[in-house]
């Protein structure tokens, strides 16, 4: 874009993106000392975002001591549900912790909105510029190809830098544009669809049987209309959040339109008691790098970081549901790892290799190996389209009173039940080990 | 460029109305500090475009003055991001009355040749701070205007015996009327939010501007102790009208709304200022808006 040899520098560091990714680099930035812009394409940060359910904060221990106090959390998760649903049944297997509803707590619902503008925050206190409505539109690069700025969209908008920190959430053009990214394939990415339904807050406690600031987060297998993906219920105070995690070959191939799937959601009879007589406040969608390890781009280049969404740090492994904790986490490492490279004077690939080494040493990366089979395990065909009708079947007829015929046994229900939907044993105990490798 | 005669430098001056946000921060309770919904109206940021684009044909500076908390220097700072050379910040409440809000604005304003309000804020309050800016500096004023000429206004200095700036502007009138108006200079403006699209503050410009300096100025306690303003949703006020006449609907509905029908209902009068104006409080009153 600008091949400009380019000695001097408008700041140390840019940060593309002011959510959680970004945010959390430009803090260890700005509290090393360094001169930090926090660009963010939205009216303020968290104002384009959307998630699909818990923020686990955890990892905020280490920058914002005692961040429970202060944190716009709406409620804290005590009750997490794990439901697995057919057109007319459903499964939930339930787990409440009092535990969880007091510090340092687990998970908490937030509004995004709400969030990343407490957080932004913290970046602005601890020095960081923050540079709102501004977009960025490319590198700069030098004659070597190093990357040494930003484009934006603004007047007079090139801003040189040391380094650049792309936290430009999925899809990242800037990834992309570095040459950080394998080809894309949209098998890697689902489409989160999400209603945020207002509902009194006393009528919310009582149909999810909490109270105060207690909170219930609902996963969901199945429910998606055929459409590969999942569902999720969860509280806010005076709302509660409904969507789906839909896959995208399977969305545009079955020419579904992602709203009819939640209107279906929302009506099953597991879920609409949940819901009814609530009124639709918001409408929201956004696409989630789905694939984790398997999609990830090369973390660094010469002069330039990729964190959150940006490097597919989203995890999506079937029972554990998480992408703001990742995408903090890796944006804290990033900023550590940019401190110690600018430090030493290395912006090279090699120079900030620490960003990849710290990742690999702590549950970012970690989690993701050893869970890099789960993506694709949980959106394959058989454990979305026949598990679900399997176990539903088998717990049904364990409950079903069949008399005068006597209980059958439980392995006998099983032997039916496969036989009865076509289901191999060989791809059973290959998922059963596939599972085991993953979760086990 | 055309340079007003003068021997200070001409200062254009915009006010611009800092609004809170009108959410009360729902069940998590109110943040006195969150300004994402806090701001000011289209109107403004159309007069601050205005008053950029005037400084820049006359080769004046601007001064951007906001009567609110320390939160409100935030648009402030956006002004200068914008272009603004001066920012003054009057401290006062939110929601303070009018009158003192424009007297307080009168004694910043004093040495500016034109002063650029929006015509409406963001929480639809009274409108009249313009008109009570202009009669403590006891200037000309032209309220909901709907363009300004920069152009001919700025090359008005140039035919003007005396040098003075003349400003070139067209107001809204009822009925779908225009109101073509020169208004002598010093003048209160206030422009509607389509006059202009306020530009985008350079980048460098807005980083600059995040520690640019603002100016406080302490304000004295509220002159006006009377009832405290209340500020309510706009609304239109309520006039009796007569069944339209016309054979279909289509005619009652141009009955109704006066389109497609030429004058008729108006009147045109010649008058000196002072008749004119005697005779707009006599109609107002035989129309029943006074009683």
């Amino acid at each position: 874009m600008d091949d400009r040899s380019l000695t001097t520098t408008d700041c140390d560091v840019v940060v593309v993106g002011a959510g959680p990714a970004g945010t959390c680099a430009a803090i260890v930035l700005a509290r090393a000392g360094l001169d930090v812009v926090l660009l963010e394409r939205g009216p303020f940060p968290g104002s384009k975002n959307m998630y699909g359910g818990v923020v686990y904060p955890r990892i905020l221990d280490e920058l914002i001591p005692s961040w429970w106090e202060e944190a716009p959390v709406q409620r804290w998760v005590t009750r997490r549900s794990t439901m697995v649903l057919t057109p007319d049944q459903a499964l939930t297997v339930d787990f409440r912790s009092q535990r969880w509803g007091a510090p340092p707590y687990n998970g908490a619902t937030a509004y995004r909105p709400d969030f990343d503008h407490w957080l932004a925050a913290h970046a602005e206190a601890a020095g960081a510029q923050l540079v709102c409505s501004t977009t960025v539109t490319g590198l700069l690069r030098d004659a070597g190809g190093r990357v040494v700025g930003v484009r934006t969209d603004r007047p007079d908008g090139d801003l040189r830098t040391r380094l650049v920190i792309a936290c430009d959430g999925v899809n990242s053009f800037l990834a992309k544009e570095a040459g950080l990214y394998p080809p894309v394939d949209a098998a890697n990415y689902t489409l989160g669809v999400k209603e945020t339904l207002a509902l009194p807050k006393d009528v919310i406690d009582e149909r999810f049987g909490v109270r105060g600031r207690e909170g219930v987060d609902i996963e969901i297998l199945g429910g998606t209309g055929g459409v590969n993906g999942g569902g999720f219920v969860y509280t806010n105070l005076d709302t509660v959040a409904v969507g789906a995690v839909l896959k995208l070959p399977k969305l545009a191939a079955q020419r579904r339109r992602p709203e009819e799937i939640i209107a279906g959601l929302k009506s099953h009879p597991a879920i609409a008691p949940l819901v009814e007589g609530a009124e639709v406040k918001e409408y929201s969608a956004h696409l989630i790098p789905e694939a984790g390890l398997s999609m990830m781009p090369r973390l660094a280049g010469d002069g330039m970081l990729v964190a959150g969404d940006a490097a597919a740090m989203c995890l999506a492994a079937g029972i554990w549901l998480e992408g703001v904790n990742f995408a903090m986490a890796s944006g804290m490492y990033a900023g550590r790892a940019a401190v110690e490279a600018l430090r030493a004077g290395d912006l090279s690939t090699a120079g900030l290799a620490g960003y990849e080494r710290r990742l690999s040493s702590t549950f970012v990366l970690r989690d993701h190996r050893k869970l890099r089979r789960a993506p694709s395990l949980v959106l394959s065909d058989r454990v979305q389209h026949v598990y679900p009708e399997l176990i539903t079947s088998v717990v049904e007829r364990m409950f079903r009173v069949d008399n005068p015929a006597p209980k059958p046994g439980l392995r006998r229900i099983v032997r039916d039940e496969t036989k009865r939907l076509g289901v191999r044993t060989r791809d059973l105990v290959r998922d059963g080990i596939d599972g085991l490798r993953s979760f086990g | 460029m055309t340079a007003v005669p003068s021997t200070a430098p001409a200062v254009v001056a915009v006010c611009l109305k800092w609004t809170p946000s009108p959410f009360d921060g729902g069940p998590l309770g109110p943040d006195e500090g969150d300004d994402r919904f806090a701001g000011v109206s289209p109107a403004d940021r159309a007069a601050l475009e205005l008053a950029l684009q005037l400084s820049d044909a006359i080769g004046a500076s601007v001064t951007a003055i906001a009567a609110g908390p320390s939160a409100a220097d935030r648009v402030l700072r956006d002004a200068v991001a914008a272009g603004a050379t001066r920012a003054v910040r009057l401290d006062m409440a939110a929601g303070s009355d009018s009158r003192d809000v424009a007297f307080e604005l009168a004694q910043v304003v004093a040495d500016a040749c034109v002063v650029l309000c929006g015509d409406y804020s963001l929480d639809r309050g009274s409108g009249a701070v313009p008109a009570f800016v202009a009669h403590h500096r006891r200037c000309a004023q032209a309220l909901g205007l709907v363009s300004v000429d920069v152009t001919a206004s700025a090359s008005s200095v140039a035919g003007a015996p005396d040098g003075e700036l003349t400003i070139h502007a067209v107001r809204r009138l009822d009925g779908g009327r225009r109101e073509v108006l020169a208004v002598p200079t010093p003048c209160v403006l206030s422009v509607e939010g389509s006059v202009a699209s306020l530009r985008r503050a350079p980048l460098r410009r807005a980083l600059a501007a995040r520690s640019a300096p603002v100016e406080v100025i302490a304000t004295p306690p509220a002159h006006h102790h009377g009832a405290p303003a209340i500020v309510t949703p706009y609304r239109p006020r309520a006039r009796t009208m007569p069944a339209p006449a016309g054979e279909d609907v289509l005619g009652r509905l141009r009955a109704l709304t006066d389109a497609g029908t030429s004058g008729g209902r108006g009147e045109t009068v010649e008058l000196a200022p002072r008749e004119a104006a005697a005779r707009i409080v006599d109609t107002l009153r035989g129309w029943g808006y006074l009683d």
